[in-house]
C-alpha cells in the first residue's frame, strides 16, 4: 500500500517481483500504475488519500462473511464491537464510490487477505504522508488483528523505511517523547537509568516534534535550531512558508556535508564525515543492526557528527568524550540492553547483522516480532482495536485548482538530490530533470505534448517544469517528486499535518496547469 | 595508480540495508558491488547504492566551518565556529530556557551519532526538543 518499491526500495521490489512469479500473489494499492503493478495479481488504483475507505470496506465484507478469526480476537483483541460498528456502514459499495474501485475488487481482496494462510501488509509513505497518516496505520494494524495475519513468519505489518538509518534514528532517542530503547521519556524507572548513568537529572516533558517547532518559530518562542544532515527548506511542505520561518531564527545551525538550500539560510555551517568516512551501525527497516565501515580517509578539517557534538557539549560545561564509535555503541548496549545487550561489534563482524531485540550474547536475535500473539500463555499479547473513519485530503480540486498533486521519489535521485548529482561516470541515468507527469488525456486538454514547459501552481506558490505525458497517472492526477532544487515541488505542497505524528500530507495538494508560452 | 583495498560495509540510501563491497584506490572509492555474502541483498545492488558514491569526493563537499559575517557565510576556524555555537546556545538557554532551542537529528548517520545526539539535547541543552524525518 502507497509503495512505490522498485523505485525507493529496489532490492525489496526485486524480492517481491521474484516472489510473484513463484506464485505469490501480489495486490498493489495504489493510485498510479507504477512498475511493480506489472508483477501484481491485481492493483487496486484508488483515488488518492481513500486508503481507509477501502480498508473499512475490507473489514466490513471480512465481518460479514465471518471471515475473521475469531480465536484470535478473543485471546489478544479489546473493542472488537467497536470496530464492528465503525466498518458497519462502510459497504463495499459505499467505498467503491469513495476509492473509484470496484465493488468486486473489494470484496476479492478482503476474501483473498483473510483466507490466504499468511498475509502481509508493506506500506511506506503512501500510507503515512497524509494529515491521517495515523489512521491509515491504525486501519492496517486493525486489519491485521481481525485477522490474526500478525506474529508469524511471512504475516504482519511491514513499513518500508526510507533512509538507511531512520529507523536507528528514532530508537536511539532523536524523538521528543522517547529514550534510546524506544522507552518514553515519561516512564520514571526507565529515565531514572540514564540519569545515573548520565549524571544529572533529565527532563521528563516530552518535546517538540518538527512541526510544534515550526510553529513555534512562527509564534517566536523558539530561538535556536540545530539541524544535523537534513535540508527541510527543500524536503518540506509549503517552502515559501519555510523560508521565512528559517530567516526567523536568532541562531540556525547546520551540520551537513554540502552547503544545502538550508544551510545557506545558516548562522553557522559545520562540515561532516559522510558515509564511507566513518565507522559504526545502523538498523535497517527489518530491525537489523548491521556495521558501516570507514572506507576512505576524510578531508582534514572535517569531523564526524559525534565528535562535534562532544567537544560542543564540553565547552557547554557538560564534558563527553568517546575514543571510538564501539564505546558509544557499548554505552548504548549497557543502558537500553534489552534491545541491544548482545549486540557486539565483535558479533556484527562474524554474524553480519543481528535483528534486535536481543538482550544478551546467547540470544539469537528477534527475527520476528510480535510472536507473544501466538504464544498460549498467561499474560499473552493483548492489543486494541483503534477504529477510525475516513476522511477526504484537505485541499481538493475545484475550478481554480482542478489538479491533485501527489508526490513521491523516483528511482535515480534520492531525497533532495545533494548525493545523487554524483554518479559514477558512464551511468545512463533516465530522469536528468524533474517532470510533472500528467494523463495524455490532461495533456490533449491543455493542448500540450511531452516535454513543453507549464506552470503549476497551488494556493501557496508556483513554478514551471516541463511535462512528461504518462498513463502512469489516471486524468486530473498529476505527479512530481521533490528531488530537485531547480524545480522545488515543495513551493506547492500544503502545510496540514497529522495531529499525532505531525507529518505534512504531502501526498494531496490541489494545482493548476497552464501551459507556458515562449 | 595505487593498490586496490576492499571495505565491506552497508549501503547508505534507503532503508534496506544491502550490503555493499567498496573498492578503494588512492583513498577513493572507484567501484561498489554488491556482497554476495550479505543476508539482506545477497549481491544485488540498485543504480543509487550501486553508483551514486560519487558525492564522497565531490569537489563541492563542506571542508571547513563558515560562520555568517555581515551577512555573508566565510570561512572560519572549528574553534571559532565551536565558541560562536556555544556563545550562542548558552545565551539564549540562559535568556529564553532550553525549551527555546531544538534540534533536527540526522537519519542518516549511525546509531552512535544518533545516541551521542539526543544525549547533547537531553544533557548539555536540558530539553527533549529532538525529532527528525524517523517519524514520517
Amino acid at each position: 500500500m502507497g509503495s512505490n518499491t522498485t523505485e525507493a526500495h529496489p532490492i525489496i521490489g526485486n524480492k517481491i517481483k521474484k516472489a510473484a512469479k513463484s506464485g505469490l500473489k501480489v495486490i498493489v494499492v495504489d493510485p498510479r500504475k507504477i512498475d511493480i503493478v506489472k508483477s501484481a495479481h491485481r492493483h487496486l488504483q484508488i483515488e488518492v488519500g481513500s486508503d481507509i475507505a477501502l480498508m473499512n470496506a475490507m473489514m466490513h465484507v471480512i465481518i460479514k462473511e465471518g471471515l475473521y478469526n475469531n480465536q484470535f480476537i478473543l485471546q489478544h483483541t479489546t473493542e472488537f464491537e467497536k470496530l464492528k460498528k465503525q466498518v458497519e456502514r462502510y459497504t463495499p459499495e459505499y467505498s467503491a464510490e469513495i476509492t473509484g474501485l470496484s465493488v468486486e475488487d473489494i470484496i476479492d481482496t478482503a476474501r483473498e487477505y483473510a483466507k490466504a494462510e499468511k498475509s502481509m501488509i508493506a506500506y511506506t509513505l503512501g500510507i503515512t504522508e497524509h494529515h491521517c497518516g495515523v489512521n491509515n496505520v491504525f486501519d492496517i494494524a486493525n486489519l491485521a488483528l481481525l485477522t490474526g495475519q500478525i506474529g508469524r513468519e511471512g504475516t504482519g505489518i511491514m513499513p518500508l523505511r526510507g533512509q538507511n538509518n531512520v529507523q536507528g534514528a528514532g530508537d536511539m532517542g532523536c524523538l521528543p517523547n522517547q529514550l534510546t530503547g524506544a522507552v518514553s521519556i515519561t516512564d520514571d524507572a526507565y529515565r531514572s537509568r540514564f540519569e545515573t548513568a548520565w549524571g544529572m537529572e533529565v527532563n521528563a516533558s516530552i518535546g517538540d516534534t518538527q512541526t510544534r517547532t515550526f510553529e513555534r518559530i512562527e509564534n517566536g518562542d523558539l530561538k535556536a535550531l540545530y539541524i544535523i544532515g537534513e535540508n527541510p527548506l527543500l524536503a518540506d511542505v509549503h517552502m515559501n512558508h519555510t523560508r521565512e520561518l528559517l530567516q526567523k531564527l536568532d541562531l540556525l545551525i547546520v551540520q551537513d556535508i554540502f552547503l544545502t538550500e538550508t544551510a545557506e539560510y545558516a548562522d553557522v555551517v559545520l562540515p561532516a564525515k559522510s558515509w564511507g568516512e566513518v565507522d559504526g551501525t545502523y538498523t535497517n527497516t527489518d530491525r537489523r543492526i548491521q556495521r558501516v565501515r570507514k572506507a576512505v580517509e576524510a578531508a582534514p578539517d572535517t569531523k564526524e557528527d559525534w565528535e562535534i557534538l562532544c567537544e560542543l557539549s564540553t565547552r557547554l560545561g557538560y564534558p563527553m568524550h568517546y575514543e571510538t564509535s564501539e564505546d558509544i555503541w557499548n554505552e548504548v548496549r549497557e543502558l537500553a540492553w534489552e534491545l541491544y545487550g548482545g549486540i557486539s561489534y565483535e558479533r556484527l563482524e562474524s554474524e553480519y547483522s543481528v535483528h534486535y531485540p536481543c538482550p544478551d550474547e546467547q540470544h539469537p536475535g528477534t527475527r520476528i516480532l510480535h510472536v507473544g500473539f501466538h504464544d498460549l500463555v498467561e499474560g499473552q499479547k493483548v492489543s486494541t482495536f483503534v477504529p477510525v473513519d475516513y476522511t477526504e485530503p484537505i485541499e481538493r480540486p475545484d475550478s481554480e485548482y482542478p489538479f491533485t498533486l501527489t508526490t513521491g521519489r523516483r528511482l535515480e535521485s534520492y531525497n533532495t538530490h545533494s548525493q545523487t548529482r554524483h554518479y559514477a561516470d558512464g551511468v545512463k541515468i533516465r530522469q536528468k530533470e524533474e517532470t510533472v507527469d500528467i494523463h495524455p488525456e490532461d495533456a490533449a486538454k491543455l493542448g500540450i505534448i511531452d516535454g513543453d514547459l507549464v506552470e503549476v501552481s497551488s494556493r501557496r506558490g508556483e513554478l514551471q517544469v516541463k511535462a512528461k505525458i504518462t498513463e502512469q497517472v489516471v486524468p486530473g492526477l498529476v505527479f512530481m517528486s521533490f528531488h530537485w532544487s531547480e524545480v522545488p515541488t515543495n513551493v506547492l505542497t500544503i502545510n496540514e499535518f497529522d495531529p499525532i505524528s505531525g507529518t505534512a500530507e504531502f501526498k494531496a495538494c490541489a494545482v493548476q496547469i497552464k501551459p507556458v508560452t515562449v | 595508480m595505487g593498490e586496490v583495498t576492499q571495505v565491506k560495509t552497508v549501503c547508505g540510501y534507503c532503508g534496506t540495508g544491502c550490503g555493499l563491497v567498496l573498492d578503494i584506490e588512492d583513498n577513493q572509492i572507484v567501484k561498489i558491488r554488491g556482497d554476495k555474502t550479505a543476508p539482506v541483498n545477497k549481491g544485488q545492488t540498485c543504480v543509487k547504492g550501486g553508483f551514486a558514491y560519487k558525492y564522497v569526493h565531490a569537489p563541492s563537499r563542506l571542508k571547513t566551518p563558515l560562520i555568517r559575517k555581515a551577512g555573508k557565510l566565510v570561512q572560519a576556524t572549528w574553534d571559532e565556529a565551536y565558541e560562536f555555537i556555544a556563545k550562542g546556545l548558552s545565551s539564549i538557554k540562559n535568556e529564553f530556557g532550553p525549551e527555546a532551542i531544538s534540534m533536527f537529528a540526522c537519519a542518516r548517520t549511525t546509531n552512535e551519532s544518533n545516541y551521542v545526539t539526543q544525549k547533547f539535547m537531553r544533557t548539555a541543552i536540558g530539553s527533549n526538543n529532538i525529532d527528525g524525518c524517523n517519524r514520517t
